[in-house]
Order: C-alpha cells, then structure tokens, then sequence
C-alpha cells in the first residue's frame, strides 16, 4: 500500500511539472512507473488492488472513446474519413506489422506492435491541437477525422483478439445480444436515464460509476470481452445526454487512468533478453511511417505536401491506445517494446507539433533560396 | 456572410465564417471550457490566435455588439427582432451621493423614469430584485432595465452626481 501512495504523490508532482512546460503527461507515468517498478528501484510492485485500478482506468479509457464516437456522423458523410483513415492504416499499420516480423517477433506479437505503432494518442494529439492554437488549420479537420478512424479500427482490432479461438458464431450472437440490449435501454429509458442525470445529488455520478462496472462484469459473465462492452455501453448512452455522462465519469477516468500507466510501466522488465536494437530501430520507424502517411494524407486531401508535413508533426504521438493494446494482449517482450516506443514517440510527438510551424516556415524559405539560385532573374 | 458550424469530435464546436471583404473569423468552444479565436486576413497563410476564458469572451460579445462600455460602468442592450424590433438597456451605475440612504419607493423611480431596478451589487454579494423598502448604501451598484431613453432619464433625474 506504500508503493501504492508513493506513485500517487510521484504523479501529482509530475503532472504538475508536465502542465508546467506543456508537454503531454502520459510519458512521465509511464516513466515514473519503470523507474519505481521492476525495472528500476523496486519500490512499487503490482497487486491485486494496483490491478483492479489499472483496470478501472482502462475500462473508463474505453467507456469516454465510445461517448465520442458518433456513428451516426461518420455514416453521413463517410468520404472524409475514410480516404485519410484508409491511407493511414495501409501504410502505418503496413510498416509496423512487417518490421516487427522482420525483426524476429512471433505473427501474433508483431500484429499487436503493428496495431500499437498505427494507433495515435487521441488525447495528446487533440490536447496539443488545442494548446498551439491549431484549430483553424486546414489540416486539423483531417487529423480528427483520422483520429476518429483509428477509434473504430480500435474496435475491429480489440473484437478480432478478444474472438480468440471460440465459437465464431455464438461469440458473435452473444456481442449481438448484448448490443440490442444496451440499444433497447438508452432508446427506451431515455427520458428516465436524462431524469437521473439531472440530480444534483449523488445520483448521477453513482449511476455512471455503477454502469460502467456492471456493464463490464456482465460482460465477464456472458464470456465476451468487457473491453469491447464499455465502447458499447459509451456509445449507447451517447445518445441520451453525452455530456453529461463525460462529466461524472471525467473524475474516475482521470485518476484511474493515471494509475493505468504508473502500474503499466511498473510491471515493465528491461531485464529479458531485450535487444535495444530492435527497440530503437521500432522507435525511429514510428516517428518515419507517420511521415509517409501524413505525406499522402496531406497530397490526396489537401494536394500539398506542406500540409502532409503538418498532419505528420501532429500525429507522431503514441499513447493511451497503444498501452491498452500492451496490456490486453503484449507478451513481457512485445509490452516493453511498445512502452517504449510510446514515451519516445510522445515526447518527439509534443515538440513536433509545438515548432511545425517554424518548421513549415524554414522549408518554404530554404525552397524558395533554391527557387531563386536557379532562376535568377525571375526573382526579384 | 456564410455561417458555418461544425461539431468536432473530442474537441469542441466550432463557428466560421467570411467576411464580405475575404477575411475569415473562426470562434471555437473547446471542451476544456476556453474559447479560441481566430482571424485570418485574406491572402495570409497563418491565422493569429486569441484564448478567452467565458467571461473574457462574454465582454468580446458586448464590445462586438456594440454595447458602450465604460470603465466599471457597462450597458447592454439587447434587441428582440422578433417583438417589432423591442430593444431593452440593460445599465450598472453605482449609486451616488443624491440617492444614498433613500429607498428605491422614496426615490420613485418607475414613476419618474419607467425604469426598473432589477438587482443591486453589495460587497459581492448581488440583491436580486429588491423591494421598494430598499434603502441604498454606499458602494452599491445597480442594475437597472429600461428602454434606452428610460435609461437616460434614470441617470439624469435620479442617479444625480
């Protein structure tokens, strides 16, 4: 239980420090972790409870990504999303799954590496979007729709490795079942579930935490994924009042989430017979396949290669999902891998995206230099 | 004048629009509760950026409407297009020295000017609509409604400095 404070009080002092400089907090947990973990004084060891809590913020994590996800919206204007979001998971997904398989990971484990290299922190990237003052860019639409692509590939992917090896069929009748009934209670309890929200009392916030883990037990129960229950159950209540539900569930997402990475990077061994190597070579092509992908989003979408420099500087970072991804279903191997491709990709990811523009500037004009020196009279 | 608005997923609403000169203004509300606002001239590349809190952005919206604001003093006035173009003054005037230790039936202040006291400022504390038995004290301030010449007449005859 010391080890338990410990981490709590490491991370309000390095959550303080992150907003201080603005940079994204998601590395420094999982920084704090490893260096308090196994992999580095041994001072904080995972339990029971530690997991409970890295569970809770895993399932609030999934639960606040389907209030976001507004089907309904992707639906009615799918081109947008699709033409970026397919460009990116070719290409990204593409090069993270055959240069973990060429590197000497096992079929299984470079699929989870190539899931977790492809999937973008939704959290960092909209969070630097906003601090920079990037809202109004052209490019800033594209880099959420992409987001909200790689939300629902998320899903396909989290359904996919939760099927494992049972029965097709009846695993699928089981989600089925479980989705009309979620559908039939927001449609239905509409009125009911907006009165109960309105309370100013306990009632509300009782009522969110309740059916997030009822949701995922039953889930348990049934013997389909609990992860892939949460997504629904968010998705469903969207419908009723989302933000709302946003705002009771914020308080339990924030700090269980921040418990999810301290124990994540907690139970990280550098020990094994890990290959630096490799791990650096996996860091350096995550930040270069986003560069190939912004490039072609930013020449199809927009025609200008300008902006695909500006969408890759925005999308460099690797996060929550990742992680998610790591502990759902990483080997020791595959999950430090990936732990460390987040802290590398997040830290390059938030200076990236806070110097494009300097960067964008210095390109233009090296260019038109080049410009001039070759057709010297046509300058001025 | 195009208005376009747009809901974007995880980060907020956003409004944007042209001006007829080619400028473009874009106001978003993010879901950290700020407000960012950008313009960008015509022919520029890069927009310039403002962050408000909602008070910061509430006093943008008075000063754009057109509102007179004076140093402490501020009126808004709102026009109702819909009610034969109704338009209603909305004034803060702290009180002087002419009303202190009157009550507002002592003054008779809807009699004389139509206008209405509708909440007083004390020590940070707001009266909301305050009966006639209420007495003014020194360094309050009043929020009073009318139309605009009701106004006018509340500052002349009433609020006398």
């Amino acid at each position: 239980m010391e080890g338990f404070i410990i981490a709590l009080f490491v991370c309000m002092v390095l959550a303080l420090i992150s907003k201080y400089l603005s940079v994204p907090a998601i590395p420094f947990y999982i920084l704090a972790g490893v260096i308090l973990g196994k992999a580095g004084l041994g001072i904080v060891s995972s339990n029971e409870i530690t997991h409970f809590f890295s569970e809770m913020g895993l399932i609030f994590l999934l639960f606040f990504m389907g209030l976001e996800l507004k089907l309904e919206r992707i639906i009615a204007d799918p081109s947008k999303v699709l033409v970026s979001g397919l460009i990116g998971l070719t290409v990204d997904m593409g090069i993270g799954f055959i240069s973990a398989y060429l590197l000497g990971f096992t079929l299984m484990e470079s699929f989870i590496i190539g899931a977790a290299f492809y999937i973008t922190s939704t959290a960092i990237v909209i969070t630097s979007l906003v601090e920079n003052r990037k809202l109004m860019m052209r490019e800033t639409e594209t880099i959420i729709w992409l987001m909200v692509f790689e939300d629902m590939v998320l899903i396909i992917i989290l359904a996919l490795l939760s099927s494992g090896n049972q029965n097709l069929i009846l695993f699928f009748a089981k989600i089925a079942l479980a989705l009309g009934f979620m559908y039939v209670i927001a449609h239905y309890g509409k009125e009911f579930l907006i009165s109960i929200l309105d309370r100013d009392d306990e009632l509300p916030i009782l009522f969110t935490f309740a059916a997030v883990l009822s949701t995922a037990s039953f889930a348990l129960f049934l013997g389909i994924p609990e992860t892939l229950m949460v997504i629904a159950l968010g998705a469903a209540l969207a419908t009723t009042d989302p933000d709302a539900f946003e705002q009771h569930a914020r308080p339990f997402k924030d700090v269980f989430l921040v418990l999810f990475f301290v124990f994540f990077g907690v139970t990280i061994d550098f020990s094994g017979n890990l290959n630096w190597t490799i791990i650096a070579i996996v860091c350096l092509l995550a930040i270069f396949s986003k560069l190939v992908s912004g490039m072609l989003i930013g020449l199809t979408i927009h025609g200008s290669a300008m902006s695909g420099v500006e969408i890759w500087t925005n999308t460099i970072s690797r996060g929550e999902f990742s992680i998610a991804l790591a502990v759902l279903y990483g080997s020791p191997l595959v999950g430090a891998t990936i732990a460390t491709m987040v802290i590398v990709t997040s830290i390059v990811g938030s200076f990236a995206a806070k110097y494009s523009t300097w960067m964008r500037r210095g390109i233009v004009s090296h260019s038109r230099k080049r410009a001039l020196i070759h057709r010297p009279h046509t300058g001025r | 004048m195009a208005l376009r608005s747009l809901d974007l997923p995880g980060v907020g609403t956003k409004y944007e629009f042209e001006t007829d000169k080619g400028d473009t203004v874009a106001i978003f509300f993010t879901k950290t509760g700020g407000i960012q606002m950008y313009t960008l001239q015509k022919g520029c590349k890069t927009p310039s950026a403002a962050e408000m809190s909602p008070v910061e952005a509430r006093r943008l919206g008075n000063i754009l409407t057109g509102a007179i604001i004076e140093a402490d003093q501020e009126s808004v006035e709102i026009a109702f297009s819909a009610l034969a173009d109704l338009r209603i003054t909305i004034h803060t005037f702290f009180v002087t020295a002419a009303v202190v230790g009157k009550t507002i039936e002592e003054l008779q202040i809807r009699a004389k000017t139509g206008a209405t006291v509708i909440a007083v400022c004390r020590h940070d504390r707001n009266i909301i609509n305050p009966p006639p038995t209420f007495v003014f004290e020194q360094g309050d301030a009043a929020l009073v409604i009318g139309e605009s010449d009701q106004i006018k007449t509340f500052e002349s005859e009433i609020m006398v400095k």
